[in-house]
């Protein structure tokens, strides 16, 4: 049984990384206690929140019904003094790496969108095939079964039909446990005019009941509030986890911010130590250590954690800690059409255009994902209509047409691991005392290239294909919330941080699961291969205590 | 060949035929199309009795057994009564089995508890116990697994108890037609006080677990539910449905504007009712509307209460952005947990689908039972393949949001003074009560004491005669 | 620090360059020329109304009285031809008077003009409403039921959302975010004309 001081796995983070595995971990009879550095939020103040906000700050500003406690800050969008900025960034794309986690109870999957892309067989093996970036330690078939188990884990609904399979051509071992959620109007649209020019707008797979109760959580009822926050649980967040969980007799801590992880002879991990919310200490012992805090925090820690052993940081003898940071850069652009799109039917995201990841170019320049925007644009449509000083009826008929013919497009391009896209420890300090995370961030070449002369190109044809009568592209690069590549995965303890079941190469029982692992972003969303990695771990880590 | 031969020779194939068709009859045993009828009535029976929804645990085999049914008395677990020869039902007789379904008696003569509805399956006709007979032992597959076995505590697990419930409160007799009623009315009464056991959840129950026959359909706690008064009573009754109403609402568990199915109800139209044919339901229909009416004082009908209505105006904004979720009010958690599917003002859906909370039995109700459930264990219904699902909010420790005894009760309160019989407040420690299952009964450290009573009685007792021997001894 | 100014280009190739948009994922007005502009009201969102904090309620609630308010919602109900909630009426109008000390005397011109044209509807007397703060104040009325905010800074007070006019022109199609538009996967794809316009 898990105490306040020990137990036979210590998760640091309740995100779904750290959910999965505290599962996994509990049914093998293992003892888990999960830290969380965040304050634990019951989902109905969340929404309530949502809902309080002012309209200019209710879209877009996805962290801004999350409040942080004070000693576990996140992006504030609602901050206005830069110096109480948590994320310090910089370089020429900084404003690509304003990543919006939370740092509650459930992590980042409170407002995630859901979407549960898979890598293909090429995803993985960039170098071998094109040259560029680096490849998995493993191939698809080694993963593909992990990939069906975090379906199930998550419940993602997902077409059957072979064309709308993604990846095509590789052999799922079983079909999605829910079929795929409806079309609204915008989306069927959009499928038809993609499809003339070669794009093929296919279902999304999503983390979202379809159709029926899964895990005893409710099926999706189009409230189109997947981000910021699932009213009702549809969508699966961490936090749905929590409760089972602690049925089968996990221990989950909130408020308890990991501040240092102890290494002792003979490079194990002895103990993390974590701060209340009394800025007291506590140290809390284990047999293993999963530290799964996201992209941004693991590395932090880890490097904020450097002793006279690890001088560089723990399991940073590669000195590969914080760096590769890897986002999908994304671009949008905003339309206005002649014939109505219409959004805000069903899911806020259910479908994407995925043909565009993949080919030879990739040699060349990054593949990307295109996909339309599903959120109600109403609101836009309002403040635009009332801008312009309409009254009455006109007032009323405005705010129809643009909430109705106006679109959001967007690219999401795949980048590349660099070493010089780095987090380190910025001179400025949290509530805590702990240095805040500075990241340097450039897309780099391989990505402007893409967008010079593939992707914004063709959203232009795709726009012009909808019928745009105008198209206001975002002058500069976006975060897509999909932080990787912090602690890279490799057989190669000297170019890598983590061994292919993300076990720190340094620290045999120092587990790094999550995004930070991924040796390739691509340009799909992350979440999926995230809990994959997770599960994977687990297996590893249940293996490892069974027999040492 | 000579004739003598020839008739020798006949009368060896028609042997040999025989013993072949012997093998194969011992081996194969293929059913006449007369036993096939009726097995496959047996399976209707069996559908309108509902058996499954006791003997088939979740995820079980069929008829296997194991499922937990919580009782004011403890835990008891539904028996293996597929055909298995040895963990089921294969060694019964007819006889046998007869005497266990209308009986309450199992082959090795002891008492089944009345969990198992025996007191209303004793209706059965003999012609339709032979047919679930041959349905259970022929038309299900034997499941070879042994089930968890019941042990009530004491004095409670002695099941020879029963003898004298039974002497006291069985009617043994099988259904016999009332002449001056219809065929219609006179199927209905079979089907509701026989195979569909209406009685055993609607019918209040006596101080001894009995159904108090003089309050038929009355309404009645089953764990932490309340199955409502169905008799004819316009106000506290469902007198005020027309016979229409009352079939679709079998049929399908929903009766829009006015009720819905939960808990074992929505698993009996699940399981049983959405399955049984037109002129059953129908039949149904006209009996339990002949029951007489037994009105509560408890003034205006459960279906007819409230309106649309929201706190919304002086909530929204008022609040702000916060991450502290202690002691919210009831608009709050209103807005936050419920009206995403129930609408901002309780109207439901567009579609219908998530009913509106106004015009509502579950609100309207005087009694908040249903209500309380419906929060903490939600509803989980399939009628045609299609699911009605609410969440529930707590009643599991899995549940995704679970809402703490007091914020139920805040919450409950607020959605009964907007949306249902208005007066009406829920406690915290109802709240708890449901979550433990609902109300237990006194029955059991009653009879603990009693016995103890009587024990310390017989000692004392003892004492004295032997201190008296004593004396005379002296 | 400076770095940040620095954007690097999308590519040489790409002419549009328009102002950044407000819109923009997890924009933080610290980040960007954005915010300057915010703060000095050149890009207000509602109509134009400028952008002030607001006032402690204390000095609103003690101005606007019960006649006030009424006057307010009967304005209101000549300028937005929809159903208007009385309650939200009373927080918006305290809360704008709080910007706007002279409130009540421009809603009391708005309502003379309304008169003297013997309007029923908006249309019948916008046109003589005159440029300035009477025409401000009518529109900054309008967006102020239509948005549910009669400021537009991050932190402003939401008098309304489920209630809000803006949902009201799509409310056929489009649901109100947080809202259920129907029974699981219960939505089409199938669209009314643009030019019909639902009941609110």
């Amino acid at each position: 049984m898990a105490s306040g001081d020990s137990a036979d796995v210590v998760v640091v983070g309740t995100g779904v990384v750290g959910c999965l595995i505290a599962e996994q971990a509990l049914d093998a009879g293992l003892s888990v206690l999960m830290l969380e550095a965040g304050p634990r939020v019951e989902r109905w103040r969340i929404v309530e929140n949502y809902r309080n906000l002012p309209p200019s700050i209710r879209l877009f500003h996805w962290d801004a019904p999350y409040p942080p406690k004070p000693w576990a800050p996140h992006l504030e969008t609602r901050r206005e003094k830069e110096s109480e900025q948590y994320l310090q960034l910089e370089g020429p794309n900084a404003r690509a790496y304003l990543q919006g986690y939370v740092r509650y109870a459930g992590g980042a999957t409170w407002h995630w969108a859901g979407i549960c892309w898979r890598l293909t067989p090429e995803d993985m093996r960039l170098k071998s095939l094109y040259g560029v970036g680096r490849d998995w330690p493993f191939g698809h078939d080694v993963i593909e079964p992990y990939y069906t188990r975090a379906e199930y884990a998550l419940g993602v609904c997902g077409p059957s039909d072979p064309a709308q399979q993604w990846p095509p051509n590789v052999k799922r071992s079983k079909p999605y446990p829910m079929g795929p959620t409806p079309f609204g109007a915008g989306e069927h649209r959009l499928t038809e005019v993609a499809a003339k020019i070669g794009l093929m707008n296919i279902h999304a797979p999503q983390a979202r009941n379809s159709g029926v109760s899964y895990d005893g959580r409710p099926p999706c009822c189009g409230n189109n509030n997947c981000f910021p926050v699932c009213p009702i649980a549809a969508k699966y967040d961490a936090a749905t986890a929590l409760p089972k969980i602690e049925a089968k007799g996990g221990r989950i801590l909130a408020n308890a911010v990991v501040h240092r992880i102890e290494t002792g002879e003979k490079k194990t991990v002895e103990a993390v130590h974590h701060f209340d919310p009394d800025k007291g200490s506590h140290r809390v012992t284990a047999k293993i250590f999963v530290i799964a805090c996201n992209g941004i925090e693991t590395p932090k820690l880890l490097l904020f954690s450097k002793d006279d052993r690890n001088p560089n940081g723990i399991a940073n003898s590669s000195d590969q800690v914080g760096r590769n940071m890897m986002d999908q850069p994304k671009l949008i652009t905003d339309i206005e059409m002649a014939e109505p799109l219409w959004t805000g039917v069903g899911p806020v995201q259910s479908s994407s255009i995925m043909n565009t990841t993949q080919g030879e170019f990739r040699s060349n320049h990054a593949g990307a994902l295109f996909r339309m925007e599903n959120f109600a644009r109403s609101p836009l449509g309002a403040a635009a209509a009332l801008k312009k000083g309409l009254v009455g009826k006109a007032l009323d008929k405005e705010i129809r047409r643009l909430s109705a013919c106006t679109a959001r497009l967007t690219i999401e391009h795949e980048p590349l691991p660099s070493p010089d896209n780095r987090l380190t420890l910025s001179s400025k300090k949290d509530w805590l005392g702990i240095n805040k995370p500075n990241i340097y961030y450039d897309v780099g070449e391989y990505v402007r290239r893409s967008a010079r002369e593939y992707t914004v190109p063709l959203l232009h044809k795709l726009a012009e294909g909808l019928g745009a009568t105008s198209f206001q592209l975002s002058p500069e690069f976006l975060n897509s919330d999909h932080i990787m590549g912090g602690c890279i995965m490799g057989t190669d303890p000297k170019t890598s941080v983590v061994d292919p079941d993300c076990r720190a190469h340094d620290h045999h029982n120092l587990f790094l699961p999550g995004g930070g692992a991924m040796p390739s972003g691509t340009a799909s969303n992350s979440t999926l291969t995230m809990t994959a990695l997770a599960l994977k771990a687990a297996d590893a880590i249940v293996d490892q205590l069974r027999h040492g | 060949m000579c004739r003598d031969g020839r008739r020798i020779c006949a009368l060896l194939l028609l042997f040999a035929g025989s013993l072949v068709a012997c093998a194969s009859r011992a081996v194969e045993q293929p059913n006449s199309p007369a036993e096939n009828a009726t097995i496959e009535r047996g399976r209707y029976l069996a559908i309108a009795a509902d058996c499954a929804a006791c003997h088939t645990a979740p995820g079980g085999k069929p008829f296997a057994g194991g499922l937990p049914i919580s009782t004011p008395l403890g835990t008891i677990y539904s028996t293996n009564i597929s055909p298995s020869t040895e963990f089921g039902i294969g060694r019964y007789s007819e006889g046998e089995f007869a005497r266990a379904l209308r009986g309450g008696i199992r082959r090795d003569g002891a008492h089944l508890y009345p969990a198992m509805p025996y007191t209303s399956y004793a209706k059965f006709t003999d012609d339709d116990t032979h047919a679930l007979y041959l349905y259970f032992t022929k038309g299900v597959q034997a499941v070879d697994a042994r089930g968890p076995e019941t042990a009530l505590p004491f004095p409670m697990n002695i099941r020879l108890s029963m003898l004298a419930w039974n002497l006291l409160f069985l009617d043994a007799h099988v259904f016999a037609p009332d002449p001056k009623q219809s065929a219609e009315w006179n199927r209905g009464a079979y089907l509701a006080e026989g195979a569909a056991h209406c009685s055993t959840c609607h019918t209040p129950r006596g101080f001894l677990m009995q159904e108090e026959a003089s309050r038929a359909l009355s309404g009645a706690q089953v764990g932490p539910w309340f199955a409502p008064n169905i008799t004819s009573d316009a106000e506290s009754g469902i007198g005020s449905w027309s016979k229409d109403e009352l079939g679709a609402f079998l049929r399908s568990g929903r009766l829009p504007g006015k009720a819905q199915a939960a808990g074992s109800m929505g698993e009996a139209v699940e399981h049983s009712f959405q399955h049984l044919t037109a002129a059953d339901i129908d039949a149904i229909a006209t009996y339990v509307r002949s029951v007489p009416a037994i009105g509560m004082p408890t003034g205006a009908s459960r279906f007819a209460a409230g309106k649309i209505s929201t706190g919304l105006a002086a909530l929204r904004g008022r609040d702000g952005i916060s991450n502290d979720d202690t002691n919210p009010g009831g608009a709050e958690l209103f807005q936050g947990n419920c009206a995403s599917c129930h609408s901002a003002g309780g109207e439901g859906s567009k579609d219908g689908y998530y009913p509106s909370l106004f015009h509502n039995s579950a609100t309207g109700a005087k009694d908040p039972t249903n209500l309380i459930a419906a929060i903490l264990y939600g509803v989980d219904r399939a009628v045609s393949g299609k699911q009605a699902f609410m969440p529930g909010f707590g009643g599991h420790p899995t549940d995704s949001n679970q809402l703490s005894d007091r914020n139920i009760a805040v919450l409950g309160t607020y959605v009964l003074t907007h949306y249902g019989s208005g007066d009406t407040s829920i406690t915290e420690s109802q709240v708890s009560e449901a979550r433990r299952g609902g109300p237990s009964s006194l029955l059991l450290p009653l009879a603990r004491w009693g016995l103890a009573a009587a024990a310390v009685v017989i000692v004392l007792g003892i004492v004295f005669l032997m201190f008296r021997r004593h004396k005379h001894s002296a | 620090m400076d770095e940040r100014k620095q954007r690097a280009p999308i590519s040489p190739g790409v002419t549009e360059r328009p102002k950044p948009s407000r819109y923009r994922d997890d924009c933080p007005t610290a980040f960007s020329l954005d915010r300057r502009e915010l703060l000095l009201g050149g890009l207000s969102l509602v109509g134009g109304l400028a952008v002030v904090p607001a006032l402690p309620a204390i000095a609103a609630a003690a101005a606007w009285s019960q006649e006030s308010a009424a006057r307010f919602m009967e304005i209101s109900s000549l300028l937005i031809p929809h159903r208007l909630h009385e309650d939200v009426g009373k927080r918006i109008g305290a809360a704008m008077s709080g910007f706007n000390p002279s409130l009540s005397e421009q809603v009391a011109g708005l309502l003379a003009i309304a008169k003297n044209k013997n309007a029923r509807i908006v249309e019948d007397f916008f046109p003589d409403v005159p440029e300035g703060p009477l025409k401000e104040t009518a529109l900054a009325i309008i967006s102020a039921w239509y948005l549910g905010v009669v400021s537009d800074a991050p932190d402003a007070e939401v008098f309304a959302y489920e209630y809000t006019l803006m949902y009201g022109p799509t409310k056929d199609v489009m649901t109100i975010p947080s809202y259920a538009v129907s029974g699981p996967n219960g939505w089409t794809s199938d669209a009314p004309p643009l030019d019909s316009m639902p009941e609110f």
